[in-house]
């Protein structure tokens, strides 16, 4: 795709002020975005995620939004003033934090969040804005992304922040020998070829990423790709310094080089790490002057104990086993946040005897998503709809109600060839908790009626890691993404890293790539109904709740948001006495 | 009496011997596995292939297990997966916040379970008898995860007595000792005190002591000169037993309250399969063990002479 569909300043004089007014210089589709939101087509949070999604700033959607619908022409008082200093103690796994790229849990992140800095931040209300990029503009086709950065950005060593270090990192994700999980996230900038021993590799297409100037970086797709400012906010997308990996080792916690307002005073894995505020920082002030995060260990019971002798100020998460006893602590308080947080029993379809579709189909039809909700976790989510799309999704397509239904089971069964019953094993690692084995216990209670028996094969949740994408059927977590696309085009694209059930239906693969090309969300929500519909026929992913998640946190600490993916966005928290 | 000790050391370095050899097979007999764990989820396949030929792992096991042993004694015991430091680094860091916790347990413990033990064994059935044997039952039979549980109800959440971690992240804290000390030694003082007892009680019904009591000596005296030296023999191997459970077998306490000790750091190993530090930390555990054990049939034979001259 060349230059002439990006819509630049060239163009502006074909625009009519009306559609200036409404964005129109930045993406030729906003005027019609700011339409669907005055007829209430889509919701004003759609809106603003589609909005910044396309380019347009956060105040200026926020105030659109607000002129389009009449919200609040009176700014809100905020509660309080923030008072600046203080320590923030949170209770948290403390791992290496090596190289970003390489992430693969939420905690490496949240240390590394103080030091560098992504290219956009979704918020805790689903909504990605601009950061280090100020900006960002798509072609039609969303195959070319230009993104326009912060000219007020320098890194801790003193050098200024270009497009260079944003090339160096992309190029470092690109690159097969990183290892980095983003070869799979940014699969329109991948492509396989045969390795050196003639066994198939991913790496980076010629040409993927393209410097314009020194704040200017454009990405050239193979194909459509909606969601890349949402991927630039994924936990291991950090921008790190052009040297990182090239001219020092490629470690943070040895080399803490970063754009962010701290730096890293102390560090040692499995026990702390303190960050204290270094400098004056490009987004305006950061109220805390430290943040300690200690490390209890694995057993929860350790951290909601630190919080209740005052220990720690916040834990990481509070599992679903400890919200009564939190919640009894007079002085804390609970920060719950819906997400798309889930877990999927999936099976791996290429695997015996899960390559039968009527065995498949007859599993699936002894589910009681309610009940699996309610005795397992206590009904904090929602019911899910074996598809992984979530209602909070925006292109969520509502489909008609899934029922328990054990005589269709039966015949199912039957018609799989095993009319005299069948035993199955489900790998689980409790890896978000003992919620998991209590789901995976009341499943197997729901499918005996049908003559299903179903093991359950608890293991540590490090060990189950390891056969996660191996098993014949396992229950997998899976974190929360802002978009319905992004989790499909990740898990069940044919071919890509996390596809852990070998989903391969070309019909499927189609149908979400014209999704992920579709701006409009009333229509990708119809194409999307079509990804949703193959996923349920295929009965791949029995898929019991979308579970709540809930974080707990001293009364003193002001100012905190939960994030569905529990990264910590500390830019307002302040702490009162 | 010399020739017990040569024998009883060189049965333990064989011992040693064996351990590492099973501990190396499992840990490091599928080079593949050791490049997956250091190199990530995400490494592809060349890449693991690569690492294993770099790093001279795709040599036969049994060269890779001498040169292993030769490492070991040198003091390399290899770098952390997880960590990134070597492992002697944390490995000695935990051992010795282990040898407080075990320390202090150790003492506090002993000493209850002895007096309790003497109490209860020196009036076989009565009511003093009855009352500690039941309650040493009791607190033996709690498992610790339980009891750590309860006592954090009580002492954290209900009374706001005591800190509900033990992490030391701020330097050494007496108070965060109080809650580990307690479960353990809660745990294990009632088998030695029960050891004790049942000595206490055989002794308290043998001729001398009788001898003793009808010679009119004041019955403090009895307990303390004449039956008290021979009622310790049969603890004594109970008790060096503690020791190698103190050092190893701590590991449910030191989860519960987020303690960096020497067990906390092998259960992550093995769930993370940090190999070099699962190594490391497996020889330890059973050098203590094998330790003790030697030390405390010793110790046995030396107190005991009819094992001594037989």
């Amino acid at each position: 795709m060349s230059d002439k569909k990006i819509l630049s300043r060239d163009k502006r004089r074909y625009l009519l002020p009306s559609e200036r007014e409404l964005g129109a210089e930045t993406h030729s589709y906003l005027p019609e975005l700011c339409d669907q939101l005055r007829t209430k087509k889509i919701t004003r949070r759609d809106f603003l995620r589609q909005a910044a999604l396309l380019g347009m700033t956060a105040g200026v959607a926020y105030a659109t939004a607000d002129k389009l619908i009449g919200g609040a022409l009176v700014p809100s008082v905020q509660a309080a003033t923030p008072k600046p200093g203080g320590t923030l103690r949170v209770s948290m796994r403390i791992q290496q934090v090596t190289d970003p790229a390489s992430f693969d849990w939420t905690e490496k992140s949240n240390v590394a969040r103080f030091l560098v800095e992504h290219l956009t931040r979704t918020k805790a209300d689903n909504v990605t804005v601009p950061y280090l990029a100020e900006k960002w503009e798509a072609t039609d086709d969303l195959k070319n992304w230009v993104f326009h950065l912060r000219k007020d950005v320098t890194w801790s060593n003193g050098d200024k922040f270009t497009s260079a270090d944003v090339a160096h990192t992309v190029n470092r994700w690109l690159d097969p020998k990183t290892g980095s999980s983003n070869l799979g996230l940014f699969g329109a900038m991948v492509e396989t070829v045969k390795g050196p021993d003639g066994k198939p590799m991913k790496r980076g297409i010629a040409n993927a990423v393209e410097v314009i100037d020194d704040h200017t970086i454009k990405f050239n797709l193979k194909q459509a790709a909606l969601a890349m400012p949402e991927n630039f906010y994924n936990y291991p997308t950090a921008i790190v310094h052009r040297g990182f990996g090239k001219d020092y080792e490629a470690d943070l916690s040895k080399n803490p080089i970063g754009t962010g307002p701290m730096k890293l005073e102390a560090f040692a894995v499995g026990e702390r790490a303190i960050l204290k505020k270094a400098r004056e920082w490009w987004a305006g002030p950061f109220h805390l002057d430290e943040i300690h995060y200690f490390d209890h260990g694995e057993d929860t019971n350790a951290w909601i104990a630190a919080l209740a002798s005052q220990q720690v100020d916040m834990v990481f998460r509070l599992p679903n086993n400890l919200i009564d006893a939190a919640e009894a602590l007079p002085f804390v308080d609970l920060h719950p946040v819906t997400t798309a947080q889930t877990a999927v029993m999936r099976f791996r379809i290429s695997e015996a005897p899960f390559d039968n579709l009527k065995l498949r189909q007859a599993v699936v039809a002894c589910m009681d998503h309610q009940e699996i909700l309610d005795k397992a976790f206590q009904g904090r989510g929602q019911i899910a709809e074996n598809h992984h799309v979530c209602p909070i999704h925006p292109e969520y397509a509502a489909l008609p109600p899934l029922t328990r239904d054990i005589e269709k089971a039966k015949a199912l069964l039957a018609e799989a060839g095993h009319g005299d019953g069948i035993t199955l094993e489900i790998a689980n690692g409790d890896t978000e908790g003992p919620w998991m084995t209590d789901a995976c216990a009341i499943f197997k209670n729901q499918a005996a009626p049908a003559g299903i028996t179903i093991n359950i094969n608890k293991m540590p949740a490090n060990q189950y890691w390891e056969v996660w994408d191996k098993a014949p059927w396992g229950y997998t977590a899976w974190t929360h993404r802002p978009l319905g696309t992004m989790v499909l085009g990740l898990a069940y694209r044919k071919g890509v890293p996390w596809n852990e059930v070998a989903y391969d239906n070309p019909a499927f693969d189609a149908a979400l790539d014209d999704a992920e090309a579709t701006l409009d969300v009333n229509e990708r929500r119809k194409k999307m109904e079509v990804c949703q519909k193959l996923l349920q026929d295929d009965a791949i992913i029995p898929q019991p709740f979308w579970r709540s998640v809930y974080k707990a946190a001293n009364k003193r600490v002001k100012g905190h948001k939960t994030h569905p993916t529990l990264y910590h966005q500390f830019h307002n928290v302040w702490l009162d006495g | 009496m010399v020739q017990l000790i040569i024998r009883r050391i060189g049965m333990m370095i064989l011992i040693m011997l064996v351990v590492a050899l099973l501990l190396f097979l499992i840990n490091e007999g599928d080079p593949r596995l050791i490049a997956r764990s250091i190199l990530g989820p995400y490494a592809q396949d060349q890449q693991l292939d690569a690492w294993v030929i770099e790093n001279g792992y795709d040599r036969s096991v049994i060269v890779r297990y001498f040169e292993w042993l030769g490492r070991i004694f040198a003091g390399d015991l290899g770098e952390s997966v997880i960590y990134k430091r070597p492992v002697s680094e944390i490995f000695w860091d935990r051992l010795g916040n282990t040898g407080i916790l075990a320390g202090v347990t150790f003492v506090i413990m002993v000493a209850i379970a002895l007096v309790l033990g003497v109490l209860a064994g020196m009036k076989e059935g009565s009511l003093q008898d009855r009352a500690i044997s039941v309650f040493s039952i009791v607190t033996t039979s709690i498992p610790e995860y339980a009891s750590a549980v309860f006592l954090v109800g009580v002492f954290v959440f209900w009374l706001g007595w005591l800190p509900g971690t033990s992490s030391m992240t701020s330097g050494f804290d007496p108070l965060q000792m109080i809650l580990p000390v307690l479960v353990l030694t809660l745990y294990g003082f009632g088998y030695i005190a029960r050891m004790t007892r049942a000595s206490m009680a055989e002794v308290m019904t043998t001729p001398y002591i009788r001898t003793a009591v009808l010679k009119g000596l004041p019955y403090r005296h009895i307990i303390l000169k004449h039956a008290l030296r021979n009622a310790l023999i049969a603890p004594f191997t109970v008790i060096m037993l503690q020791i190698n459970w103190l050092l190893s077998g701590v590991v449910v306490t030191e989860f519960a309250f987020g303690y960096k000790g020497f067990g906390a750091l092998l259960l992550e190993a093995a769930l993370r399969r940090d190999i070099f530090v699962i190594e490391a930390c497996g020889t330890a555990a059973v050098f203590v063990a094998v330790l003790t054990q030697t030390i405390g049939d010793l110790g046995y034979t030396y107190l005991n002479p009819r094992i001594r001259f037989k």
